[in-house]
């Protein structure tokens, strides 16, 4: 029965609901919610990296006018963390970065509340501040931690040692061996990236009550449970204590995967009983940013004459900041970045997250897997210039295909990457070469990468309504990607015959809709999408057999489109799902569904994976970059001459939307790639606090991106679709940074590629990296305890 | 310090220290929070208003200086469900996605076309230099403007 849900049904370029309110400006985003008729708040950070706190008086400011509460970590003691709970709400004893809150003040207003900030008294001692990855690796380096072994651990199994807050390993097969091999060629690389700042345009902020016994936090984040659980774990509360709603989310981009200022509003909330409201300022929101982590690698592979390779071994350095975060659970995609892409014989990744007095890194999209696949890509195309191998030859002859296995030995399925490298070469064949010819250096680049959904649980329930339109209650959360007004409508409406305009979708309210991951690793298409697919399937199948009762017909022949169930074959036939509801709640009630979703699990080889969060990936997702620049030799600048993208995308839902998505991803891609870089100064601040001096690009640097949608690879997402907003950004730094290496036939070791650091390239200026903190030798960078 | 000025046609007395931000007055004053403080340092452009006519970031126009001024706002524009052409273009082209920035986009955009209704593509890009957007990556944003046929329509509000 049912022969589900013709696609036909599904795809098409519905526009967003959104957009008119958002263009007249009357979307009122969580920062728009905040008025007179509140408290402000604000938080007291530190100004050095690294010290003891001795003493905390809060005493002046607590005495001033306008003033209603202070908090500090004797209010919140608990930690959260993911993997391990390292982190306090406030600095307690140690504070650990520049910025690290230690205090935070609810006042009448804003002014108040930061004359009562400058009011509050910190002691403090100083202590040597450990603000780089080898410094933290240094054998004699003061622990950032001192108490790392007395963590709760919330995930057992990895390595742990000091400063290395966790570290995920690959080891298949014998890489000894391969390198031992007479036939091979060893290629030796050291790669390093800088941090990129997510500036999403409304900041972190949060609007907290306190109502009958439970905390209510309206806020702008991707994961209204995971501030739901740590606000109840920090707080000491029952989550079941804490309500999360969210509104328009004005940009995340993953900075809002995190749970951050969210307690801090309800601790100050519950304090003083009354509404309060803490919105991070511009500069905060830049100098707190959990930032895309600055990274280093030492990679180095063993290939054979006719390009297969046999051998590869590599150690990522992930810097966490002042505590764990995300860098912990990100250590696990190594292995399917850095050790993605190409078959490999034998391999061993380390991928290591450290500690240092800097402020704490975060997710940012395609977290992790940029930096490696800019390493990887560099890597392949120094391996095929030591070969003496065309590296699109290169490329064709050793991505993963169907049956192919990968680094922790999950078996891919379908050529997928090999088919979108052929569909790239015919379309860079029949452009035209863009080569100015103006004295400037031209360079072209395709490189490949890989990517996933970073599937797990969802929820999801439909309401039937009276009048044929449906309510879709979940937990999902428009962070600008559209989702929530195109894709998840457009299953629903699809599998009930309806016009999307009639799916009402309720934005995230932690206590109407069930437990969610969050919005973010391309996973709302996939996992809300499955769920309401699910629950969507289940109304569909009631409204076929009372319909097929009330037409005496079999549901088999019966179809549900336009609004209504029709006998198949026969438009205008039966009646409206209005009149099936009617029936419904005369025999047994108003019709619901419910559906859910999580991860299946893939297999991989036993026993060579350890401190991984996920051992496979569920749904992989492909896609091809290519670009063609030109380096003015005079002055270092990079010129994008074109830019073209093959994506996988399984079945496009709303193929105009993914293309937005692709041309907006590659845009942050390309201030990656050129410009955009924070970096620590001596102190362990940030230098860049605004737009200033934080470099984002604007209408002029950009070019129109084209596009190719490749539909058809395996995926077990809804109607066979893949999570499409992530991927875009994942190789553009690797492309830019192989097509400029091209261009300027040097080996492009670092991103952003600034005119300066490009000028001292072409000018042979530039060092080799080559990291002492890293070893050569791959098991002498494992942690001992 | 008093001013008084006429905001979206009305005219209104604003009781307020006179360095204070024009950005601040309308959304903190008047409740209209289309202007949206992001950078706060006239870079990013999503604080754009109208005053007498020219588009300027609001964030840096203290409120003291403009006594005796009209302003115009995205809520002053045109009534939300008869968009202007550029918010209809965008509507269209399907262009939006987190929205912050373009209540700022749109006064930008409608002033612009307003003195050159024909532009060429880099014109737009040039005209959007004081406005930043973090999602879309601007093209769509262009293909669109350069869609609109009707300039009048934009002219005649
Ligand atoms: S907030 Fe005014 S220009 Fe950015
Ligand atoms: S749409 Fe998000 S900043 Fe422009």
């Amino acid at each position: 029965m049912n022969a589900v849900t013709d696609l036909a049904s599904v795809v098409m370029d519905l526009p967003r609901r959104d957009a008119q309110d958002k263009l007249t400006g009357r979307t009122r985003y969580t920062i728009d919610n905040i008025g007179a008729d509140m408290l402000h708040a604000v938080q007291v950070r530190s100004d050095v990296a690294s010290a003891r706190i001795l003493e905390i008086d809060c005493s002046k400011a607590l005495a001033m006018k306008g003033v209603r509460a202070i908090v500090t970590h004797a209010d919140a003691p608990g930690l959260h963390g993911i993997g391990v709970a390292d982190h306090p709400l406030f600095a307690s004893d140690l504070i650990r970065y520049h910025g690290e809150p230690i205090a935070a003040i609810a006042a009448d207003t804003l002014e108040i509340a930061h004359a009562a900030a400058r009011a509050v008294l910190v002691r403090t001692e100083l202590l040597p501040a450990v603000l780089t990855m080898a410094e933290a690796l240094d054998e004699h380096a003061p622990l950032i931690h001192p108490d790392w072994q007395r963590y709760e651990l919330l995930k057992e199994g990895a390595p742990r040692a000091g400063n290395v807050a966790w570290e995920a390993h690959v080891t298949r097969g014998d890489t000894d061996a391969a390198f031992a091999r007479p036939d091979v060629t060893v290629v030796d690389d050291c790669f390093r990236v800088g941090r990129q700042s997510h500036v999403p345009f409304e900041p972190r902020c949060a609007i907290a009550s306190y109502e009958d016994g439970r905390f209510h936090i309206q806020c702008s984040t991707q994961v209204p449970w995971t501030v739901r659980n740590v606000t109840a774990k920090v707080l000491g509360a029952a989550a079941s204590r804490v309500r999360v709603t969210v509104p328009a989310v004005g940009g995340g981009f993953g900075l809002k995967f995190d749970c951050t200022i969210e307690p801090v509003a309800a601790l100050l909330a519950r304090k003083t009983g009354k509404t309060v409201s803490l919105c991070n300022s511009r500069e905060e929101e830049f100098l707190s940013c959990l930032c895309r982590e600055n990274a280093e690698v030492r990679i180095r592979s063993a290939v054979t004459p006719d390009g297969e390779i046999v051998g590869r071994e590599a150690t990522v350095l992930m810097d966490c900041g002042a505590y764990g975060g995300e860098q912990i659970f990100l250590s696990t995609m190594t292995a399917h970045t850095l050790g993605g892409n190409y078959r490999l014989g034998a391999v061993k990744l380390n991928s290591r997250a450290v500690y240092t007095n800097t402020p704490p890194n975060g997710a940012f999209r395609a977290c992790n897997g940029v930096y490696n696949t800019f390493f990887l890509e560099r890597h392949t195309d120094n391996i095929c210039a030591a070969i003496g191998m065309d590296p699109m030859e290169f490329r064709k002859q050793n991505v993963l295909g169907d049956g192919d296995i990968g680094a922790t030995g999950q078996v891919f399925q379908g050529d997928v990457l090999r088919p979108m490298l052929e569909r790239m070469e015919a379309i860079s064949a029949g452009a035209e070469r863009r080569d100015p010819a103006d004295g400037r250096l031209y360079g072209r680049a395709t490189t490949v990468g890989t990517w996933f959904v970073f599937v797990g649980p969802s929820a999801a329930t439909i309401n039937l309504n009276a009048d044929g339109s449906a309510t879709l209650v979940t937990s999902g959360v428009e962070i600008g990607s559209g989702t929530m007004v195109q894709s998840l409508p457009q299953i629903v409406a699809g599998i009930l015959g309806i016009h999307p305009a009639d799916v009402i979708v309720k934005t995230a309210d932690t206590d109407a809709s069930g437990r969610d991951l969050g919005v973010g690793g391309g996973r709302t298409t996939v996992s809300i999408g499955s769920a309401s697919k699910m629950a969507a399937e289940k109304i569909r199948e009631q409204i076929l057999e009372i319909a097929s009762e009330m037409l005496q017909t079999p549901p088999s022949g019966l179809a549900l489109r336009g609004g209504r169930v029709e006998i198949a074959g026969r438009p205008g036939s039966g009646m409206t799902i209005a009149a099936v509801v009617q029936r419904a709640e005369e025999l047994f009630g108003p019709m619901s569904g419910t559906g859910n979703f999580t991860a299946p699990g893939v297999p991989s080889l036993p026993g060579c994976a350890a401190g991984h969060f996920i051992d496979a990936i569920d749904i992989p997702i492909f896609t091809v970059h290519d670009c063609e620049v030109a380096v003015d030799p005079d002055t270092g600048h990079v010129d994008v001459l074109s830019y073209r993208v093959v994506q996988d995308v399984g079945v496009a839902i709303n193929p105009r939307a993914i293309r937005s998505q692709i041309q907006g991803g590659v845009t942050q891609g390309l201030g990656y790639a050129l410009h955009e870089n924070i970096t620590i100064d001596e102190h362990g601040s940030m230098e860049q606090s605004g737009f200033e001096h934080y470099l984002l690009p604007l209408a002029q640097d950009v070019l129109p991106v084209e596009i190719v949608l490749h539909e058809g690879a395996p995926s077990i997402g809804p109607l066979g679709a893949k999570g499409a907003g992530e991927i875009p950004i994942l190789n553009v730094g690797a492309t830019i940074a192989c097509a400029v290496a091209r261009a300027t036939g040097r080996p492009v070791a670092e991103l952003p590629l600034t005119p300066p650091r490009v000028l001292e390239m072409i000018q042979g200026h530039a060092k080799a990296l080559d990291f002492a903190h890293i070893s050569p030798v791959w098991h002498a960078n494992l942690a001992r305890r | 310090m008093t001013i008084e000025l006429t905001i979206n046609g009305e005219v209104r007395t604003v009781t307020a220290d006179p360095r204070t931000a024009l950005l601040d007055v309308l959304r903190d004053s008047c409740r209209l929070t289309g202007a949206k403080a992001v950078c706060r340092e006239g870079f990013c452009g999503a604080c754009t208003v109208l005053v007498d006519g020219e588009a300027v970031p609001s964030c840096l126009r203290p409120i003291g200086m403009l006594d005796g001024r009209s302003i115009v706002t995205i809520e002053g524009l045109a009534h939300f469900e008869t968009p202007n052409p550029v918010q209809q273009a965008f509507i269209d082209h399907d262009v939006v996605q987190c929205g912050m920035c373009f209540p700022g986009m749109v006064m930008t955009l409608t002033a612009f076309l307003e003195t050159n209704p024909a532009p060429s593509r880099g014109e737009v890009k040039a005209a959007l230099s004081g406005n930043i957007c973090r999602c879309t990556g601007y093209e769509r944003i262009v293909d669109a403007v350069l869609s609109i046929q009707d300039m009048r329509k934009v002219s005649g509000r």
